[in-house]
């Protein structure tokens, strides 16, 4: 396992990307450097000292060579509303990189990659590192609203196409959830014979049990990240544990990415 | 990068009810896994001891998710002793910790009075240094608080605890008690060599919108700095009621609440939720109380044990 760090980590970027959603850039060169798909972050917010607990955000990118970490956050409670204060040259503490990130099968030849909101974040460190290996992915985006769609620019780079993408209010892409775009995606890859060997998905708990259950039925490998209310974040503590087939194992060490097969949903 | 505390001419040991520990602090049971889990962050063997998750015979399962909700200045848990069971601890967590050179104390719980009997005789070939009886854990339903709210029970199971290990026994108190003293005095007389106190105090969390509690089980244990002013009280009682040394809890963050537990009548201390924010936590608060000592030209931590001047 990695060593892990406490960071303090000065700020380099935080603003708004997108309707409620932010991008926070920050400088963490050793999480950074050790950092693999599908980790996380536990920041500790400054000014927020009756507010006792760090906030847990997936690794959307770490940069080894510039020695940065990009962190998406969606603004829910005061935690988040506090991060969209922070100054430029202010600094968060990050402990990271944390956890057991994602794992695609050996010899993997063509992924799948379901997002559903901000859950777009810690996917796309994989879709980087799938491409870069020659993997062919697919990419599914799905959010309310065409605004919220934020990853959409940096997944086309990734992947050097256009990911489909679905808005609940139909003002980008499909109208409606993101689940028929992925019914149809395996689908297709079924009938030109060359199926998906490997399907991960990130976003809402409904929508993941849902494509775990299309992946199944299609016969394919796949992997959820799943997020609890967490204290430690290092394993101690067994707060966030999630109901697994061999009991109930901690999100934020055992996990975030589970075998959806090993769920208990 | 790992952290031990800083260097200093101040004499920080102090005995703990025939517990030898090489500074005054431990951690809460529970807030610190068996110790590896922060091992990147301190070293865990600089501590005056590391007090582990509390264990039962066999493993327990623990309660429903939500187990958290966060609070002003606090937090609620109801995690009800998950653990793997105590054949675990002595295979993979003792040994590891025997190996780094800690010094640790078992937090030893069951659901019935034999059940505490066979964990410590589990134990007693294990490298323990001491055991801590958890009679006061609120998130469980049989055993924890129940047995530490009533004089008899906790006379009898620290009685039979006492019979089955010569090692140092720490009893340790809740606070959801009318009068913490009179539980301590009952400790004391059936055989406790130290109190530690306080556990978390019950309390609950709603969330109005949904019209839903914010925790699985409903009620939970309420811990961090809020609950300091609650634990320093029931510390100072305890430590004047009772002869045998008391390890106080309850919020401490820093050097300077330490020393507040110290001036109160703790002989040594425990970080619990501070870890959580904080990972170096018990460093900090080891190097807080050096700091402490050496600009008040205290030469040896125990004469601050009870020192407050009132």
């Amino acid at each position: 396992m990695t060593t892990l760090c406490n960071e303090k980590a000065p700020i380099l970027v935080n603003e708004e990307i997108g309707c409620n959603i932010w991008l926070m850039t920050v400088e963490a060169p050793a999480i950074a450097g050790g950092a693999r798909p599908g980790q996380f972050v536990h920041v500790r917010v400054p000014g927020m000292d009756d507010h006792i607990l760090r906030r847990p955000l997936g690794i959307y990118a770490a940069d080894a060579e510039a020695g940065t970490v990009d962190m998406m956050y969606q603004v829910l409670g005061f935690g988040t509303e506090r991060m969209t204060a922070l100054p430029l040259g202010g600094s968060v503490e990050l402990i990271g990189p944390i956890g057991r990130g994602w794992q695609p099968p050996a010899g993997c030849s063509r992924a799948l990659l379901v997002a559903g909101g901000v859950g777009s974040a810690p996917l796309h460190p994989l879709a980087c590192e799938l491409a870069a290996a020659g993997v062919e992915v697919t990419a599914v985006l799905g959010a309310g609203t065409a605004d919220a769609l934020v990853a959409r620019e940096r997944f086309c780079a990734a992947l050097d196409c256009e990911p489909a993408c679905s808005t609940d209010d139909g003002t980008y892409g499909r109208a409606g959830f993101c689940t028929p775009l992925v019914e149809e995606a395996l689908a297709a890859a079924a009938a030109e014979g060359r199926p998906f060997d490997y399907v991960a998905c990130c976003g809402p708990e409904p929508l993941m049990r849902l494509v775990a259950a299309m992946a199944a039925e299609a016969g394919v490998f796949c992997e959820v990240s799943l997020e609890r209310r967490m204290a430690c974040g290092v394993g101690a503590c067994l707060s966030c544990v999630v109901d697994t087939v061999d009991g109930k194992r901690r999100a934020c060490v055992d996990g975030p990415v589970f075998p959806a097969t090993e769920v208990v949903w | 990068m790992q952290r031990s505390p800083r260097d200093t001419k101040v004499s920080l040991a102090v005995d703990l009810g025939g517990l030898a520990m090489r500074n005054p602090v431990t951690t809460a049971s529970g807030t610190f896994g068996a110790g590896r889990e922060y091992h990147d962050f301190v070293d865990v063997a600089a501590l005056g001891a590391v007090t582990t998750k509390g264990v039962s015979l066999h493993g327990w399962e623990g309660n429903a998710s939500p187990r958290i909700a966060e609070v002003p200045s606090g937090m609620l848990n109801s995690i009800g002793l998950q653990n793997p069971g105590v054949a675990h601890l002595k295979e993979h967590e003792l040994p590891w910790l025997a190996e780094v050179g800690a010094t640790a104390i078992v937090n030893v719980s069951g659901h019935s009075f034999d059940e505490y009997v066979a964990v410590i005789e589990a134990l007693e070939e294990a490298p323990v240094a001491a055991y801590e009886v958890n009679i006061s854990c609120p998130n469980v339903d049989a055993g924890g608080m129940t047995m530490g709210c009533h004089v008899p029970s906790v006379e009898k199971v620290v009685g039979l605890c006492r019979a089955a290990t010569k090692r140092p026994l720490i009893v340790k108190l809740t606070p959801n008690v009318t009068d913490i003293a009179e539980i301590a005095r009952a400790a004391e007389a059936a055989g406790a060599d130290a109190v530690s106190l306080i556990n978390t105090l019950l309390g609950m969390a709603v969330d109005a919108r949904r019209r839903r509690p914010q925790l699985a089980r409903v009620v939970g244990g309420f811990s961090g700095p809020a609950v300091k002013p609650v634990a320093l009280r029931m510390v100072w009682q305890v430590a004047q009621a009772v002869e045998v040394p008391v390890l106080g809890m309850g919020g401490i963050t820093s050097g300077t609440d330490a020393v507040e537990f110290l001036l109160a009548g703790a002989t040594a201390v425990a970080v619990g939720t501070a870890n959580f924010a904080n990972p170096c936590a018990t460093v900090d608060v080891i190097d807080g109380i050096i700091d402490y000592c050496e600009e008040q030209g205290v030469s040896d931590v125990n004469e601050l044990i009870g020192a407050l001047e009132c």
